[in-house]
């Protein structure tokens, strides 16, 4: 049986996560199920940008089924999408009932603070999973019924860095949440530190100058490896997952340490 | 486990201090509540109650000093702690959507099963509809699921931050009904408030705060005497202060024109014989707040601009 607040995070964030996995799995439907009618639009939307552009989008071509799914699912909106998410859903671990006075009568079961801000997390981070591998579960049905050209393996190794990318991001939030209690400053801390990153990994592409821009960013580590092409590795996958699973600690160790709801 | 109690102390506070920065929260409060007894919990709004209850339950931590809840450490041991204790935080809002059923059913889970009849005993006696949701409820009926969710586990201590604020006069009738019979189960009440009819009511001893600082802990027979009340009286024609000043208990006499205005402490009736000799308009009685003359009887040297300097 699990504990009674997991499922009353659940029940709270049941909502939200039903609204974040629909817009993730229309949007990865809608953009995988146009493939063959994009094919003669890909070739000229390729040749209509210059090269720059297409580096800095991180799209290597948009020709080839591996191409195409980088260029669309996994390049912008659909880690954006899940950035969100993880965002908004970390945000309510915390920082959200600590705003809104839901605090008080959470924080007055009987767990300790640490194992109060374990539970909450696991539950939100479990509806943030939910979202990010709705892709890999639409993927998994869509690129064999389309006829796309892709190994499965492929894309597993794709739609896992999506789901460690958005671990990587909860974490981060969580850790903001933990630390300050503010909604706000979770979800500025996200948007600039993902703004940041992004445009990182996306300079890095453009010239060598700028090519160790990357390592700083987790973007590379999701997506610049070019698993659709290449497949999985394990290296950047875990650097993403470990990266989560610290912040993670630290918003533990810290929450416990303050005063909660001043 | 209600009566599993060894120690006779429920609550413990020893120079319990906690600044917020510069601010000061509460400073160095010493107090005792002890195992099966109701108290009251005085002060004006932004002496610290709030403060120290929030010491008491390790949402915050002591800048100095130590808390004890039935022996336990309130941070190492608030796993165990938290399941004896009820709490009903003074500013009320609640986590999620759920209908008052679903919120109560979780509380009652998270703290390792209630029987439901418990729920809906205490429901029915707050006339309680527990089907709607919470969010969508009037003040004084969150206030009566903030209660039956503090009341539903017949917790050793009950910690109760201003529990009758929002409550209609016959609720308020009914929960000081739930704190005397919790008193005869053995229970111990904590409950702060800045009326002290209410306190006075059903505590057996009020602890008083002012400025962050523990003022006096009395017996509340001790305090039983003081009806202090203040008298506005307005009369068909102008009157002279003079024929006022000199009866007993009243004092503070002002007059303007054709109405007076006095503290009258005790019996009524010299002021009533008096004022009879001239045309009565209008008469009015009130019982001061607890700031006004209650706290000003413990310090009559001190001036308000402390109070003032709180905060809220």
């Amino acid at each position: 049986m699990l504990p009674p607040l997991v499922r009353k995070t659940w029940r709270d964030d049941r909502r939200a996560v039903i609204g974040w996995t629909v817009g993730v799995g229309l949007f990865t439907a809608v953009y995988t199920g146009f493939y063959s009618q994009f094919q003669g639009a890909a070739e000229l939307k390729q040749n209509a940008l210059p090269q720059g552009m297409l580096d800095f989008l991180g799209i290597a071509d948009m020709l080839s089924p591996a191409g195409y799914l980088q260029a669309t699912v996994f390049s912008l909106i659909g880690p954006l999408l899940v950035l969100m998410c993880a965002a908004t859903l970390a945000a309510r671990t915390i920082a959200r009932p600590e705003e809104d006075g839901g605090m008080e009568l959470l924080l007055a079961n009987p767990l300790s603070r640490t194992a109060f801000a374990i539970q909450r997390l696991v539950a939100a981070a479990a509806g943030i999973t939910l979202v990010a591998v709705t892709p890999w579960i639409l993927l998994s049905i869509l690129v064999p019924v389309i006829g796309m050209d892709v190994p499965m393996g492929n894309v597993a190794a794709a739609c896992v860095g999506l789901a460690l990318l958005a671990w990587c991001f909860t974490g981060i939030a969580f850790l903001a949440g933990a630390v300050t209690g503010k909604r706000g400053t979770v979800l500025a801390v996200i948007g600039v530190l993902g703004v940041a990153t992004y445009m990182a990994n996306a300079l890095s592409n453009l010239s060598d100058g700028a090519n160790w821009l990357k390592w700083l960013s987790p973007f590379y580590y999701f997506i610049g490896t070019d698993p659709l092409h290449t497949g999985w590795h394990p290296g950047p996958l875990l650097l993403l997952a470990a990266i989560g699973i610290a912040t993670t600690v630290a918003g533990v160790i810290l929450f416990d340490r303050r005063d909660v709801g001043v | 486990m209600l009566y599993g109690m060894t120690s006779d102390i429920a609550v413990l506070a020893e120079g319990l201090t906690k600044f917020y920065g510069t601010r000061r929260g509460i400073e160095d409060l010493t107090l005792e509540v002890r195992t099966g007894e109701v108290m009251g919990f005085l002060g004006p709004n932004g002496a610290g109650k709030t403060t120290t209850i929030r010491l008491l339950l390790d949402f915050l931590r002591p800048t100095r000093g130590l808390a004890r809840i039935l022996g336990m450490d309130p941070r190492k041991d608030k796993a165990i702690l938290h399941r004896q204790v009820g709490y009903l935080p003074g500013e009320l809002a609640f986590p999620g959507r759920e209908t008052a059923k679903e919120l109560l059913r979780f509380f009652g889970d998270a703290r390792g099963g209630v029987p439901w009849t418990a729920v809906t005993s205490l429901a029915e006696r707050l006339d309680l509809d527990l089907s709607r949701p919470v969010r969508a409820m009037s003040k004084g009926n969150k206030q009566k699921v903030g209660l039956v969710q503090a009341f539903m586990h017949q917790p050793a201590l009950l910690i109760l931050d201003e529990p009758t604020s929002g409550l209609d006069p016959l609720m308020q009738q009914e929960f000081l009904a739930m704190v005397r019979d919790a008193r005869d189960h053995g229970q111990t009440v904590f409950m702060s408030s800045h009326v002290l009819a209410e306190v006075q009511s059903t505590a057996d001893r009020v602890a008083i705060v002012r400025s962050g600082q523990l003022a006096a802990v009395e017996k509340v027979e001790s305090l039983g005497r003081r009806a202090v009340r203040r008298v506005e009286i307005h009369f068909g024609d102008p009157v002279q202060a003079v024929e006022f000043t000199g009866l007993p208990g009243v004092t503070q006499v002002q007059v303007t024109g054709p109405v007076l205005r006095c503290t009258v402490d005790g019996r009524l009736d010299p002021l009533i014989k008096a004022a009879a000799r001239h045309e009565v308009i209008d008469l009015l009685s009130a019982e001061p707040d607890l700031e006004e003359t209650f706290l000003s009887y413990y310090y009559t040297g001190e001036g308000t601009s402390d109070a003032a300097a709180a905060g809220a």
